[in-house]
């Protein structure tokens, strides 16, 4: 293709001028699907993409990878041309099959969409209309097949790709609203659409941020054997550094709309040379399990220390049955499980597992049916309204979500002080001296003692979550999925807060989490739990090194691994 | 609570699946009648209340005109004049009669004109009608017409658009009908103020009782449907190449509908109170000569029949949405909010 030659040439000039603070390796091929170049988008004025380039080759994957705010799907939308009207603007060149997406009109643009460019949205359950059943937008996708269809033929083929993405009933599903499926049913739907139409280059925006670990595994699974059999690159997005590895042929590495770092993914994932990507090698827990050995070391000795103490924690046989449509459901079944003091306990499993029961059976929120929970000597169920407030004073808890746990009209001086207030502990002054004690200790500084949660940022929101939490002088805190709502580097800083409170005042963690990769990083024994069942129980050697159950070990195969390179068809060497 | 619920990715949709099929049927049905028991059960209450609060009012119009010196009765006829009615009973007696007669559908007699009730109403009601759901219309096309223009326009004129709705809320509707007769009837002569029956008059009297009530009809659409346009599930519907207009009449359209059936139950109100002054300024016979004639010669029987008559209304376009709403959105869950199973995502984290 001589044309598209001239234009690689054209373009690879302009490339290295621009961009002369950093050099960009960029990914070349035969025939690159997908050129980008220069790419700068703003929004009102406010630019959060600048400079960006990169080449994507057919039937390659690449991951555009980054926290928030670094502009990945920014760039996944110019990409799309999905950029919100009269807001957005995008310049620079996006190249689809030697076509300039930002110069085409829509009217040139659109017949593009789908059957070239195809796109997965991050969150199934709000990507299809509600009100509308599945079939009815399944046509739509069909309507952009080629050639001479009948009905009865593009009804088959919706059907025939349902399968494909493992959909086993698709009759059923085609008559279904969307809420009437599963977040990973749906997202095999999405899938499907998408590649129905047989689009040249597929992108994914975070496809699988909002489903549990093995659903992820699955749907990462099949976009992979899709983009192989049916030759379809892959733009995909992701804030996961491991995923990225796992997955991707290439990665570019984004930070405030600016390229950090990219190239090949063993490259980049290896032998990271940017300052940010080492960081941000260095905080994905996949890829470090033992990070923080040391600190973790402190309360492993205590636990060697108190083996013949009693345990902070004794959860003995609690079961929790709820009633649902009148039909009996078991929430929690028969768990239980110790924990020494200074340790953590981490209670894995994915949704569904009964992980949010047993914390409000933990803090007494509800009465387990049978069994006992003790906590620090003292029986936290069958306790009247007043006995709990006793217990909670050393039992403390730091909510998943730190932007909606804080009341957004209080100071954090006072969100601190909560707690302090409703036990009527000390004067004033002492009150102002513990809440400084308690903010020193998670390391968030005394200035934004005077600040609304509004003017913090995740991280900063679930230190004041955890000061909080502290401020008590508790035994013990449950934490439920404290990090899931952060990016990664802010949960690195976490974890850090949280281990060397432990290693400092002895703290017992109670840790929630479907994050085994986490969970490896900072528990000391684990509890496996399934359809509100202990499946497997063990230390965190034993469960990571030698698991014993099926299910744990599926659990485990879901942890993406950047070791492998790309999973399950022939690395790199198809690419030269 | 949700996450207890089976788990296996093939049996648990199933279930789902089975309970949406169910809707229509049994909990349909249970949902249907709680809903008419509740609407009967307002309009009892509803003609209680009205019963009740007129027997406390000051001036009882039989007394006023019983005891008026002009008209001479003695003691003893007044006597048995009150006794005839029943006014010498004790007022939860009173109310029971009145009741058990508005069961039989028996509204009372007139005090001024000795015609049954509810042949009074029975001769105003059409026009009035007529009036009030040809002002819906006008207001429902206006309102969509509005909306829809605001999205699939140019944005030259898409703009200014949107300012309608709270320029058509600010100007009463008095106004309106005042300019209406004025241009239409005065300078154009498109219809006559003295047939103020005819079709024509009809069409002008709606729109001007019509204008502010589609405002709000358009104000709740535009914002649904920017609401809407914002959601993924467009950004997804435009990936796959849909055009602009497609996705305004095969997506946004129907969500941003749906709340609009609560809106215009809401409207009702002001329809009818809108007819009262409409029909007042258009000089046609309905409703609202009715009340006004009734109000000035304390034609308590009269009155009571309206207040009931618009309670009914109310209640029953509550009804029909209340109906008709769970047909079109199938996230309605019909089992009530305390009993609801929050949709089960095999994905989302705890």
């Amino acid at each position: 293709m001589a044309p598209q030659d001239r234009l690689n040439d054209q373009r690879s000039g302009r490339t290295g001028g621009s961009t002369a603070t950093l050099e960009i390796p960029v990914v070349k091929g035969p025939d690159d699907l997908l050129r980008v170049r220069d790419l700068s988008v703003s929004y009102g004025g406010h630019q959060v993409v600048t400079d960006v380039s990169f080449d994507l080759p057919r039937g390659h994957s690449l991951a555009l990878i980054g926290e928030s705010g670094s502009g990945k799907s920014t760039i996944a939308r110019s990409v799309l041309r999905l950029l919100p009207a009269g807001v957005g603007r995008a310049t620079g060149t996006i190249e689809v099959q030697g076509q300039d997406v930002l110069a085409l009109p829509e009217r040139h643009f659109r017949p593009l969409r789908g059957r070239t460019v195809g796109f997965v949205p991050q969150d199934p359950s709000a990507s299809l209309n509600p009100v509308r059943t599945i079939g009815s937008q399944a046509r739509e996708a069909a309507a952009l097949l080629p050639g001479d269809l009948t009905k009865a033929d593009r009804r088959r083929a919706v059907v025939d790709v349902l399968l494909r993405v493992g959909l086993d009933d698709p009759e059923r599903v085609l008559a279904s609203y969307p809420h009437q499926l599963s977040g990973g049913m749906l997202q095999r739907v999405l899938i499907g659409l998408a590649v129905l139409p047989q689009p040249a280059l597929l992108v994914a925006d975070e496809p699988t941020s909002a489903l549990d670990v093995t659903i992820q595994k699955r749907i990462l699974d099949l976009l992979t054997d899709l983009r192989d059999s049916l030759d379809i690159s892959l733009l995909l997005i992701t804030h996961d550094l491991a995923i990225a590895a796992e997955r991707a042929d290439s990665v570019v590495v984004l930070k405030d709309g600016r390229v950090q770092e990219a190239g090949p993914t063993a490259q980049v994932s290896g032998a990271p040379t940017s300052d940010y990507a080492r960081r941000l090698h260095a905080d994905v827990p996949a890829l470090n399990p033992d990070r923080y050995a040391g600190l973790r070391d402190v309360g492993a000795a205590r636990r060697a220390l108190s083996e013949d103490e009693e345990p902070k924690i004794v959860v003995r046989g609690v079961s929790k049955t709820f009633t649902v449509d009148r039909k009996q459901l078991t929430a929690v079944d028969d768990l239980s499980f110790a924990v020494p003091a200074g340790t953590t306990h981490a209670i894995v499993g994915e949704s569904g597992s009964g992980k949010t029961t047993t914390i409000r059976l933990l803090l007494g929120l509800e009465t387990p049916d049978t069994g006992e929970i003790i906590v620090a000597g003292e029986r936290v169920d069958g306790r009247s309204h007043a006995q709990l407030r006793a217990v909670r004073r050393h039992l403390q808890f730091v909510y998943q979500n730190p932007f909606t746990s804080l009341d957004p009209t209080w100071k954090v001086e006072r969100l601190v002080r909560e707690p302090l207030d409703r036990f009527k502990i000390g004067t004033k002054d002492e009150q102002r001296e513990e809440v400084r004690r308690a903010v020193d200790a998670v390391g968030l500084d005394h200035t934004l003692l005077g600040r609304r949660p509004d003017a913090l940022s995740g991280g900063q929101r679930q230190r004041v979550a955890i000061a909080r939490a502290l401020v008590l002088k508790p035994d013990v805190i449950v934490l439920d999925e404290p990090t899931s709502a952060l990016d990664v580097s802010v949960q690195a800083d976490i974890v850090q807060v949280l281990l060397t409170l432990q290693a400092d005042l002895g703290l017992t963690y109670v840790f929630v989490s479907h994050d085994l990769a986490l969970v490896r990083q900072l528990a000391h024994t684990v509890s496996v739990v399934r359809r509100g069942k202990v499946v497997e129980e063990g230390t965190v050697a034993q469960i990571f090194d030698a698991p014993r159950e099926d299910y744990t070990r599926v659990l485990l195969d879901s942890i993406p691994d950047a070791t492998h390179g790309r999973r399950e068809v022939e690395p790199s060497e198809k690419a030269s | 609570m949700a996450q207890t619920r089976s788990s296996t990715t093939v049996r648990k949709p199933d279930a789902r699946l089975t309970r949406g099929a169910r809707r229509t049927s049994s909990p349909y049905l249970v949902y249907a009648l709680q809903r008419v028991a509740q609407a009967v059960a307002v309009v009892l209450l509803a003609y209680c209340f009205t019963f009740l609060v007129i027997s406390v009012l000051p001036g009882d119009p039989v007394t006023n005109t019983l005891r008026n010196p002009e008209n001479n009765f003695t003691e003893e006829e007044i006597a048995r004049i009150v006794a005839y009615y029943g006014l010498d009973q004790p007022v939860h007696v009173q109310l029971w009669e009145s009741l058990s007669r508005f069961l039989t559908g028996d509204l009372g007699v007139s005090l001024r004109s000795n015609l049954p009730v509810s042949r009074l109403i029975g001769e105003i009601i059409g026009s009035t009608l007529v009036l009030a759901v040809s002002a819906l219309v006008v207001a429902v096309v206006l309102a969509f017409g509005i909306a829809y223009g605001t999205r699939n326009l140019p944005a030259p004129l898409a703009r200014p658009l949107r300012a309608f709705p709270s320029l058509f809320l600010s100007v009463p509707n008095f106004v309106i009908g005042l300019l209406l007769i004025n241009i239409f009837a005065f300078q154009l002569g498109l219809f006559q103020v003295i047939d103020s029956e005819g079709p024509a008059a009809t069409f002008f009297a709606a729109v001007a009782l019509g204008i502010p009530v589609s405002a709000q009809i358009a104000e709740v659409l535009i914002a649904n449907l920017d609401h809407e346009a914002r959601q993924e599930y467009a950004g997804f519907a435009t990936s796959r190449g849909l055009s602009r207009s497609r996705l305004f009449w095969r997506h946004l359209l129907k969500p941003s509908s749906l709340p609009v059936v609560t809106v215009v139950a809401l409207t009702v109100g002001e329809l009818l109170g809108g007819a009262l002054i409409t029909e007042t300024i258009f000089g046609r016979t309905g409703v609202g000569s009715l009340v006004q004639r009734s109000v000035t010669t304390q034609d308590l029987p009269v009155l009571q029949a309206v207040v009931v008559l618009a309670a009914i209304t109310f209640v029953v376009v509550n009804l029909v949405v209340d109906l008709v709403y769970p047909l079109l959105d199938p996230r309605v869950d019909l089992r009530g909010a305390t009993k609801r199973v929050r949709p089960v995502t095999e994905g989302a984290s705890a």
